[in-house]
This record gives structure tokens, sequence and C-alpha cells, in this order.
């Protein structure tokens, strides 16, 4: 299964210049997701995010594993069974969808554990842990070459 | 539950105290507050007044609740989370793991 930016678009509410994820690799609905976010010199925030010195901000980082954990969540109330290998073709109501991804409400004891930089390919991976009412708590880490650049905890909310 | 002799109501009563230590301890660590955990009493409202806790808290304390307890508090049970005494009364309704809890004197 791999779900591309343009099915991306679908679920989630963000446009450019905010949508900070690529490609969605592995789901398993309303449970985890992993994704990938490329990061290219051409990203608007690196002529200050420092001038000679290209660093992702982290606060972006925390953005691309809440967008993920966005589709992660919305996808879970997508009927059992969907056709994911061509999700285009089924009748969905992706504005629907996307209308009840929420806001990103705790932010929990994240380390940024290495700078990513231009040319870096983000693989981003979330855990849904504790669901209570409508907020969700989610386990976040960020690997890039296979070493752990960002981990922690967040939680969003998810609207009615 | 039934308490039958004057040694089971003593045990009961001792284990609930633990319960209640447990608790505000979660309380303190899991909200990262800054106040010992013997500063909050059992009636003592945790929401609104009292300690001013919000929904994202409730979140933390439902985690820290489970990964002390393995009680899980449903969806429109929040009413539960009123004071140290009701979420005590609820976890000692459930088949609760007690394996974690500390002596108190």
């Amino acid at each position: 299964m791999k779900m591309e930016a343009q099915m991306i678009s679908n679920l989630l509410p963000h446009r450019y210049p905010f949508l900070l994820l690529d490609q969605v690799i592995k789901l398993d609905p309303g449970k985890s997701a992993v994704g990938i976010k490329n990061v290219t010199i051409n990203e608007p925030y690196f002529t200050g995010h420092f001038p000679g010195e290209p660093i992702v901000p982290g606060v972006l980082l925390v953005e691309s594993l809440a967008q993920l954990t966005a589709v992660m969540y919305s996808t879970g109330h997508f009927p059992e069974t969907i056709d994911w290998e061509h999700l285009e073709s089924e009748e969905i109501d992706f504005r629907g969808v996307a209308s009840k991804v929420g806001y990103l409400v705790n932010i929990k004891n994240i380390k940024f554990k290495q700078l990513v930089r231009p040319g870096d390919t983000l693989e981003l991976r979330v855990y849904k842990k504790t669901q209570f009412e409508n907020l969700s708590q989610i386990k976040v880490e960020a690997y890039v070459d296979g070493k752990n650049v960002v981990d922690g905890i967040i939680s969003v909310s998810e609207r009615p | 539950m039934e308490l039958a002799t004057k040694e089971q109501v003593l045990e009961y009563a001792k284990k609930r105290r633990m319960v209640c230590a447990a608790i505000k301890r979660i309380i303190v660590d899991q909200l990262c507050l800054d106040i010992e955990p013997e500063f909050i009493t059992n009636d003592q409202p945790l929401f609104g007044r009292g300690l001013e806790l919000d929904s994202i808290d409730a979140l933390e304390l439902a985690v820290g609740i489970f990964s002390e307890f393995s009680v899980t508090v449903s969806d429109g049970n929040s009413a539960v989370f009123s004071s140290v005494n009701t979420i005590a009364d609820y976890i000692m309704s459930q088949d609760y793991d007690d394996s974690n809890l500390q002596p108190v004197d």
C-alpha cells in the first residue's frame, strides 16, 4: 500500500506551503502509520533558518508527524471493505473526512536528536497509544537513514 | 463488595489509601505539576476550580491510570476524574493491577 501526495491532500485540509507529508507507505487505519517527507533546499524557510546553515525547524518536524497522525486517524473512519490499492475509485466523502481533522493539543517530551538538512528523507512513524473522548495520545518518531532524529509524544483532537 | 470481618475492612481501607496516594503521584508526575502529591486532598475538585485541570490533562490521567493500574477509563465516563476519591472508587470497582502500589503510613 502506498498513498501519494494527491490522495493525502484529499484527506487533510492542509495546503501549500503547509502540506508537510509526501507519502504514506504503511497504514493500519486508526492505529499506526509510516510516512515519508522529503526535504529539499527549495523549502522557503531555509532563507531564514538559517542563512548559510539550512536546518529544518523542529516544530515543522512535529507538524509533519501531526499530519501523518491525521491521516492515520481519519482513515480509521473508512469502511472496512475499502480497496486500499484503488482508493481514488472508491466513493468516499473526502471533504467530510478532511473536516474531521482537529488540532494539535499537546507536545510532550519531544527530543530532537539530530539536525535534519536538505536532501534528507524523513521516515515518520506514529502509533496511537490511548484515546479519551475526542483526544488521542500518539507516540511519534522520525528517522533519517535509519537513525532516530525525533522522538516523543503528541496529543491531537478530532472534530465530531 | 461485601466486607465481612474487621480485618477485611481494615485491609480494604489500607489498600484504598495506597490507591489514593498512587493517584496523587500520577497527577503530579503526568501533568508535571509543581506541587507535592500530598498537597492534593481526596475530595478536592480536579477540574474547573480546585486544581484547574482541563480535557488535555484528562487524557494524560487516563494514560497514567492505564499504565499504573491497567484500568481503562472509557469515553463518556469523564465524571470519574472529578476527584481523587472518584478515581479511587472507579479503579477499585474494576479488576485492577495492584502490583505497583507502594505502602503508605
